[in-house]
Parts: structure tokens; C-alpha cells; sequence
């Protein structure tokens, strides 16, 4: 019982203080949901894209790449994919009220 | 008064002998009627009988002729009271009970008029002043009784549990013969009053002889363990008015001998008569319950049921002896009360629970708990009544069953009051197992309500039950009594207390009952309870959760959704409790007195776990069939193989005996 | 003239802030598993440990629907949980709220046959949804304060593209 007394004490509050102060630093490393740059982005990508992603999240209809943020498992195959055009958004905090705030368009600009 | 009670008994008799005769045309549904209305007026006039009797406090001869050896010498005494007044309620009711339960038949012909001679038996043993017109009454009743069980004699099991009756019957009924001859020949004459005046000249010794014959062989017909192999056997293979009688009365018979023997023919005895007398009945109450808790077969419960009561009953006689002979003969006439009370207590809410058991069994076309449920919507008003039988034999309050209970404990509580260390420990152990039956009788109480009336039906026939047309009429009548016997307490203990003045010479009236409708157990500074403010105490605080609903109520709209189940899609009947698990943590307990043997099949080994069904059977082991009756049986085969030679057929042989016996007689003749 | 449309929402959404505001410092949360892999299990487990401590802000687990407030659904609406997701919403008393949280339970992964609904807002009318496969314990927090209105959400800000452009 003293055992882990003295052990609480001398390693201090492991508790989170979310939502209070900074969130925690490991959390930029979880698995999210991509983000692009637009101008590297081209109508062919976006479709390998829509193709590759095994959960239905990244639709296109050639001119814009519509990402559901609510289906993405955060599985990274877009990534590999898209090579230096997405890189994580590292956002892992996505809480929504409405389903259609999770849907995020990006115009597909690049050639 | 007494030409009135004189008058009422001979009414009684004369309504059942009645009610036998017109049982002749029992082969029509008139016939059964009829002779079922005499047979309920008979109750009647027993009943009314009985509590002028009680109330009167004196009783009255009756002299109808001199048969054999004075054999028609009836005696009306006060002790018979609360007996007769069972006999009364008992036959009214199953009179009321009897034309919507017998199919018109000419086997329910010779059934009623067995039945009602039996009642006809029953008031003659209760009414008899002489030792030949005891005997007489007590055979007939026997035999009477082992007819009736009969009744539907080519169903499997019924052969079995009349022989077991009549066999035990007729052992108890010798040694009953011969505790009277003991005291008939000491005292001088067969006439009973005659011989409790000169009990007090029989030797010592020759008492304590004629007190455990007629221990023993009442207790045969009572039921104490280990007699009481033949009520498990009898009782459930009757017709339900039939057990109903033999639970409701005839125990009772037994339960009236010892009484008999113990307060007014030997007029008490040395204090260790009570002890062995209680140590018998508190082992019977727990033997009795903790059996029952392992039955599937309602009337089979019930019958160990009845075992259990009696042991209370016997257990609050012994107590009483032992009070008596350690001078406090307030307590003892208390205990003497309590056993009264508890007689008619439980032959009233037996009878009751028997006959519902027959309703259900004519109804679910079963009697085995594990095939019967949800009967309460089913048979709605079998459903209440049976819930009135079930709180009573649970003994809880403000019913008959709790008031005699609780009289019982604070009886033996007060064991306390006697100089012996030894006899006071023994009155405690016996309290303590008295209270461990009770707490095991709120569990089969429980089970034997909640399995058949509640849930899901668990079978075809069970949902299938349907009410019209059963009878409620008999049960009904009896679950008021048990109301009134309950609440009315104090009415029938100024009743009792009569009639144990008049059997002890002792008036507790003033210890028993105070203003206010208090009873109290013989001592004014010990406890006290009123059943009949608790009643009504009872009704007065179940307007608390009225008014808090009625407070509580929401006032937004509310919405109604069914009860929150887990999800699962449906409830099936399976997935109730059975009543053999619901009494499982009783029979893990008691395993070593159970000794179950357990079989379990398994229709193939499949590892998958999809083996198909697997079938459990327990049994418990019967031990007194096993190691006292059995080996009796075998010794007395054994001895009678040894006398086969003397009857070898050879009529040479006899010849030779005759001329023997002759040579014999003229020598002893002419010497 | 206000569009009618946008008066009916904001008068909704006012209700629906007054109605989450009765639970105030304390919900109870009872969770469904439609048909899940059992890693949202595992994190909204994680929940009660020390580390993350939903006890501290008023969140309690209770198994009986009757007593919960809130409903916390996983896994896709796999059709053979329809009766009891179903059942235990009609038990929920209210007011109430739903949660769905994982990518199952959002529509991701598997998509709408004869087998499963695929997401639970076919269903149930969903409150608030927490994305992620599975969600971290903190997404899981987040989406519950969302729930009882002591967060706004901030996703509809959020933007995808990396150069900087607005939302869309």
C-alpha cells in the first residue's frame, strides 16, 4: 500500500490535463487523416487515389478530391500513393455534430 | 349447551353417513352434488360444533347404546375441539371443492362413500370414550382411508403408496393397541376418563412404556421421521381432496394420540418424555423441508411439506412436556396451545394448497413443477388463492402460519426459565433448527409459487390451462380461514386457552392475551405482538408507495418502453429457472444428507460443443428406505422363511398339530 | 427576412444546446457494440483508466440503458443488432444523446448490403461522430465534451489543404 503511495508521488500526475493546457506531444505522432497540396494534384492522381483507398473515404469527379474525414482509418496507402502531393494532417481531434463537416473538398489544380 | 353439542356431533355423523349413501348415485353429476352438500353441511355442523365445544370449555358424554365391551361410549372432550372444528372446515370445504373436481363415474361413487365414512371415522376417533371404541374408529379410519387412496388404483404408484399406508398404519395401530392394553390393564378400565384419573397409579416404568408405544405408534400415523415413508408415497397419489384430507386431518390424528397420551391419559411424565418427544419433531421439521426443497412433484412437496408442520407441531408438545416437568406449567400450557393452533393453521392452508394442486393438475394436465408456468394469467384466481396457501405455509405475516410460528419461538426462547443447563441447551438447539426449517420453508414457499404461476408456461399443457370450469368455490372458503385464523388471532386464542384449561387444569387467559389484542407468551415481561394491528398496520403503510407514485408521478409527458432485457430477441421458456435449479445452492449444501447420484448423457462427444442435447437426472438417495426399512424387511422375510416349514401344506402334518394341541389342552384342563 | 430554413436551424440547435445543458456536470454513458472489431472497445476502455480518467469530468459507465444519458454506439449497424440497438434506444430515457464513434460506425469500411447497415446513422439519428479507426482516447474525450456542449466542434474549420487555403 505505501509501495504505491511513495511511487505516485515521486512520479507525479500521469493524468492527461485535456481539455485544459496543451494537449499531449504523442499525439501528433497518431495515424491521420491526409492532407494535400492542391497545385500537385492531378486529375489522374485523384483517381489512383479514389481507387486505392480501402475505406471509401477519397472520392473524385476530376476537378475536386472529396476526402470523408468520418470513413478514413487513417491507413496511410494515400500517402504512399501520393508521395510528396499529401502528407499527414495530424489532426486527430475530429468531434462533429454535423456528418456533412467531415466532408472536405480539395480542388484538384495541378497538371 | 351440551345437549347442543350432543346434538351438532350426532348431526355431523348423521350428514356424512348421509352423504355416503347418496354417494350411491355418484354415477351421475347429481348424485355427486348431493352427496357433496350433506357432506359440506356435515362440515358445518362438525365445525360450529367444534367451536361451542372450545368456547364452552367443558365437554359431555354420550352414551349410544352398550356395544361390546362398552364400546359405544363416545365422550365429547375439550381437546377434541380445535380437531373437530379441522374435521368441519376440512369436509366443507372439499364438499364445495368435490362436484367440480370428481368426474361422475361409479369409482367416484365408491370413493365418496369411503370418503365420507373416513370422516365419519375421523369424528369417532375424536369422540371416543373408551379404548375398544378408539380402536374400532381408528381401524375404520385406516381402512377407510386406504380405499380412498385407491381411487384411481390402476395408475402407476398409487398400488405402492396405499400399501405403504395401510402397512405403516397397521404397525403404528399395535403398538398403539399396545400402550392402551398397558394402561387398561394398570388402571382397570377401558373407560378414558377412568384411566387419566388413575394414571398416576400405573407404575413408572409401565408409563414410560405405554408413553413411546403410543409415541411411535402415533407417529406413524403423524408422519415423524423415519415413520413417515408412506406420506410421500399415499399423499400425492390420491385424488386432491383426498390428500387433502390425509394432510389436512388425518396427520392430525396422530398428532391428537400423542397429545392424548401426553397430557391426558398419563397427565405428563419425567422432563426427558418432552425432550425426546421435541428432539423428534425438530429433526422431522428439517428432514421434512429440506426434502421437499428437492421435489419436482407439487403433491410430493406438499407431502413433505406436511412432514415439516408436523415435526413443529410435535416439536411444540415436547417443548411443553419439557416446561411442564421443569415447573413452569405456564409455558407448557402455552406450547400446548401453540401446538393446537398450529394444527388447525396447517390443516387449513394444507387442505387449501392440496386442492389447488389439484386444480392445477386438471388444468396444466401436470403436477411436475418443471412443466407448469406462467399459470397466473391463466388461472387468475387459483393464482391468488394459492398465493394466500403459499404465504401461510411461508409463515409470513399477518397470516396463520406466521402467528403459531412466532407463538412457537418465543416458547422456546424462553427456555431460559428452567434450572436444567442441559434441558435448556436442548430447547435452543431445537429453536435454532426450528428456525432454519423456517427460513427453508420461505425458500420453498417461494419456489412452489414462483415456478408454476410465474414466468413463461414451460410447457404445452401448461399454456394450455384454461380456469372455467375449476373449482374455486372449497379453496376459497379455506384461504378466508387462513385470513381469519390469522388476524382473528386473538379470538381463537381465548378459544384454545379454554381448552387447555380444561386438559391441563391451568388458566393462562391473563399470559396469553392482554387488552389491546396482544398475545404474549405466558410471561408479561418477555415479548408481545398483535396480530391484528399488524394487519391492520400492514394495510395502513401499503398507502406509502401509493402515495409516493401518486406524488412521484411525472409530470412531463413520460413514455412507455417494455423492460430493458439485454436486447435479446425473445425470451424463451428455457431460459427460466427450473425448479430444480432454483432449490441447486440448497442441494450443494446439503449434499451429504441428499447423497445424490447424478446422471448425465451426452447424445455424442463432439469437442465443437454442438453435441446435442444433454440430459441431467439427479436422484436423492431415499435413506431411510435403504438402511432401516430395507434391512427390516429382509430380517423379517428371513425369519418367516425359518417358520415355512411349520406350514408345509402337508394336511398329515396338521392333523398331527390338532391332535397335539388337544393332548395339550386336556392336560392342562385337568391338572 | 431571414431564410426559414436557417431560423428552423438555429432554433433547433438553440433547443438542442438548452436540452444537452440539463446533464450539466454529469452523464452517464452507456455503450452499444453493433457488430465492431473491438478496437473502439478497447480505447473507450482506456477511458477510465488513470491516464486519461473520464471520472474527472463527470463521465460514468453504466451498463443499464434505463440509467444512461448517452449512447455510445460502435461497430458498422450489422443488421443482427437491430433489435437491440433499437431496443436499448427506446429504453435510454430522455433527453439523450447519440454518439458514433469509428470509422464503422461513420459509414467507412464497410458499405450497405444485405449483412450490414454500414453506418449507424441509418439507423439511429446520430449526435455527434468521432472519426478515427479507432479513435484515441483524447478524440473519444473530445467528442463527448462536444456532446454536452462544453466544446465546440472545430472540424467544420478545418482545413486539408496544406498550402493554406480555406476550408471547404
Amino acid at each position: 500500500m505505501a509501495f504505491w503511495f511513495y511511487r505516485g508521488l515521486r512520479r507525479g500526475i500521469v493524468t492527461t490535463r485535456y481539455p485544459k493546457g496543451e494537449l499531449d506531444p504523442w499525439t501528433r505522432h497518431l495515424p491521420t487523416a491526409p492532407a494535400f497540396h492542391p497545385d500537385r494534384l492531378t486529375p489522374e492522381l485523384a483517381q489512383r487515389l479514389a481507387v486505392g483507398c480501402p475505406a471509401g473515404a477519397i472520392t473524385t469527379d476530376g476537378r475536386e478530391l472529396v476526402v470523408d474525414l468520418g470513413r478514413c482509418t487513417a491507413c496511410g496507402r494515400c500517402l504512399e500513393l501520393a508521395g510528396d502531393a499529401a502528407a499527414p494532417s495530424g489532426e486527430s481531434l475530429l468531434a462533429a455534430v454535423e456528418r456533412s463537416d467531415l466532408i472536405k473538398r480539395i480542388p484538384v489544380a495541378g497538371r | 349447551m351440551t345437549h347442543a353439542l350432543a346434538g351438532l356431533v350426532i348431526a355431523a355423523a348423521a350428514c356424512w353417513l348421509a352423504a355416503a349413501i347418496v354417494a350411491l348415485g355418484a354415477a351421475r353429476p347429481a348424485g355427486v352434488r348431493a352427496s357433496a352438500l350433506v357432506s359440506a353441511l356435515g362440515g358445518v355442523a362438525a365445525a360450529v360444533g367444534g367451536v361451542l365445544l372450545a368456547i364452552h370449555g367443558a365437554g359431555t358424554t354420550l352414551q349410544l347404546g352398550a356395544g361390546p365391551a362398552g364400546a359405544a361410549h363416545f365422550r365429547i372432550a375439550p381437546l377434541a375441539a380445535p380437531f373437530i372444528v379441522l374435521l368441519g372446515a376440512v369436509a366443507a370445504a372439499n364438499g364445495l371443492y368435490a362436484p367440480r373436481y370428481h368426474e361422475p363415474a361409479r369409482g367416484t361413487s365408491v370413493y365418496l362413500i369411503v370418503y365420507n365414512l373416513a370422516l365419519l371415522s375421523s369424528l369417532a376417533v375424536l369422540v371416543a370414550g373408551n379404548v375398544v371404541a378408539f380402536l374400532v374408529a381408528w381401524e375404520s379410519m385406516a381402512l377407510t382411508c386406504y380405499l380412498l387412496i385407491l381411487r384411481h388404483h390402476t395408475r402407476p404408484g398409487v398400488a405402492r403408496g396405499a400399501f405403504l399406508f395401510i402397512a405403516l398404519s397397521e404397525i403404528g395401530f399395535v403398538l398403539i393397541v399396545l400402550a392402551f392394553a398397558i394402561l387398561a390393564d394398570h388402571t382397570g378400565t377401558l373407560d378414558l376418563a377412568t384411566i387419566a384419573h388413575r394414571a398416576h397409579t400405573v407404575p413408572a416404568g409401565w408409563r414410560t412404556a405405554a408413553y413411546l408405544l403410543a409415541l411411535v405408534g402415533f407417529g406413524f400415523k403423524a408422519g415423524l421421521v423415519p415413520l413417515h415413508i408412506w406420506l410421500p408415497a399415499a399423499h400425492p397419489v390420491a385424488p386432491a381432496d383426498g390428500s387433502a384430507f390425509l394432510s389436512g386431518l388425518i396427520v392430525k390424528l396422530g398428532i391428537y394420540g400423542i397429545v392424548l397420551f401426553g397430557y391426558v391419559l398419563l397427565a405428563g411424565g419425567p422432563a426427558w418424555w418432552g425432550l425426546v418427544t421435541m428432539a423428534a419433531g425438530a429433526i422431522s421439521a428439517v428432514l421434512g423441508i429440506l426434502y421437499a426443497l428437492m421435489e419436482r412433484d407439487l403433491k410430493r412437496f406438499l407431502a413433505f411439506s406436511t412432514i415439516e408442520n408436523i415435526g413443529i407441531i410435535v416439536t411444540a408438545i415436547g417443548a411443553g412436556m419439557t416446561f411442564t416437568a421443569y415447573r413452569q406449567p405456564a409455558i407448557g400450557a402455552f406450547l400446548l396451545i401453540v401446538a393446537l393452533y398450529h394444527s388447525l393453521n396447517h390443516g387449513v392452508y394444507k387442505t387449501l394448497l392440496f386442492q389447488e394442486a389439484g386444480v392445477i393438475e386438471h388444468a396444466a394436465g401436470t403436477r411436475d413443477l418443471d412443466r407448469l408456468g406462467g399459470l397466473i394469467h391463466r388461472l387468475p384466481r387459483t393464482a391468488v388463492i394459492f398465493l394466500i396457501g403459499a404465504l401461510a405455509l411461508a409463515a409470513l405475516p399477518p397470516l396463520n402460519g406466521f402467528v403459531s410460528e412466532w407463538m412457537l419461538f418465543q416458547g422456546l426462547f424462553q427456555g431460559f426459565r428452567i434450572a436444567s443447563h442441559t434441558a435448556g441447551i436442548l430447547i435452543v438447539v431445537a429453536g435454532a433448527i426450528i428456525a432454519l426449517t423456517g427460513g427453508l420453508a420461505i425458500n420453498a414457499a417461494v419456489r412452489v409459487y414462483g415456478i408454476p404461476f410465474l414466468g413463461m408456461p414451460r410447457s404445452r399443457p401448461a399454456a394450455d390451462a384454461r380456469e372455467p370450469g375449476q373449482p374455486t368455490g372449497g379453496p376459497a372458503l379455506l384461504a378466508a380461514g387462513c385470513v381469519f385464523l390469522g388476524i382473528g388471532a386473538p379470538l381463537v386464542l381465548t378459544a384454545l386457552d379454554r381448552v387447555a384449561r380444561a386438559t391441563t387444569g391451568l388458566d393462562i387467559h391473563s399470559e396469553l392475551l392482554v387488552p389491546k389484542l396482544t398475545v404474549i407468551p405466558a410471561h408479561t415481561n418477555f415479548s408481545g405482538f398483535s396480530p391484528t394491528y399488524l394487519a391492520v398496520f400492514l394495510v395502513a403503510v401499503s398507502a406509502v408507495p401509493l402515495l409516493i407514485w401518486f406524488a412521484g408521478r411525472p409530470r412531463a409527458r413520460s413514455r412507455r418502453t417494455p423492460v430493458w432485457d439485454g436486447g435479446i430477441l425473445a425470451f424463451k421458456p428455457r431460459m427460466q429457472y427450473t425448479a430444480t435449479t432454483h432449490a441447486n445452492p440448497i442441494r450443494v449444501t446439503f449434499e451429504a444428507l441428499y447423497q445424490p447420484h447424478v446422471h448425465v448423457e451426452r447424445v455424442s462427444d463432439d469437442p465443437a460443443g454442438r453435441s446435442g442435447p444433454v440430459h441431467y437426472r439427479f436422484e436423492v438417495t431415499p435413506i431411510f428406505e435403504r438402511y432401516l426399512y430395507q434391512p427390516a424387511t429382509w430380517l423379517i422375510r428371513k425369519l418367516a422363511n425359518l417358520a415355512r416349514p411349520i406350514q408345509n401344506g402337508d394336511v398329515n402334518l396338521y392333523l398331527l398339530y390338532l391332535f397335539v394341541v388337544v393332548l395339550i389342552a386336556y392336560a392342562v384342563y385337568t391338572s | 427576412m431571414t431564410d426559414p430554413n436557417t431560423e428552423l436551424e438555429q432554433v433547433s440547435s438553440e433547443l438542442r444546446r438548452q436540452t444537452l445543458s440539463i446533464f450539466g456536470r454529469s452523464l452517464h454513458i452507456r455503450t452499444v457494440d453493433t457488430g465492431s472489431c473491438a478496437a473502439c472497445e478497447s480505447e473507450i476502455r482506456l477511458l477510465a483508466a488513470p491516464h486519461y480518467d473520464l471520472h474527472r469530468l463527470g463521465f460514468f459507465f453504466t451498463p443499464a440503458p434505463r440509467h444512461a444519458d448517452l449512447l455510445m454506439v460502435t461497430g458498422p449497424a450489422v443488421r443482427a443488432a437491430d433489435n437491440l440497438l433499437l431496443k436499448a434506444f427506446e429504453a435510454t430515457p430522455d433527453p439523450k444523446a447519440v454518439i458514433a464513434v469509428g470509422a464503422c460506425a461513420l459509414g467507412g469500411v464497410y458499405t450497405e448490403d444485405e449483412l450490414v447497415h454500414g453506418a449507424v446513422d441509418r439507423v439511429l439519428p446520430v449526435d455527434v461522430y468521432v472519426p478515427g479507426c479507432p479513435p484515441s482516447p483524447l478524440a473519444l474525450l473530445q467528442g463527448l465534451l462536444v456532446a454536452v456542449d462544453r466544446l465546440q466542434s472545430r472540424v467544420a474549420a478545418l482545413s486539408l489543404e496544406l498550402d493554406g487555403g480555406a476550408p471547404r
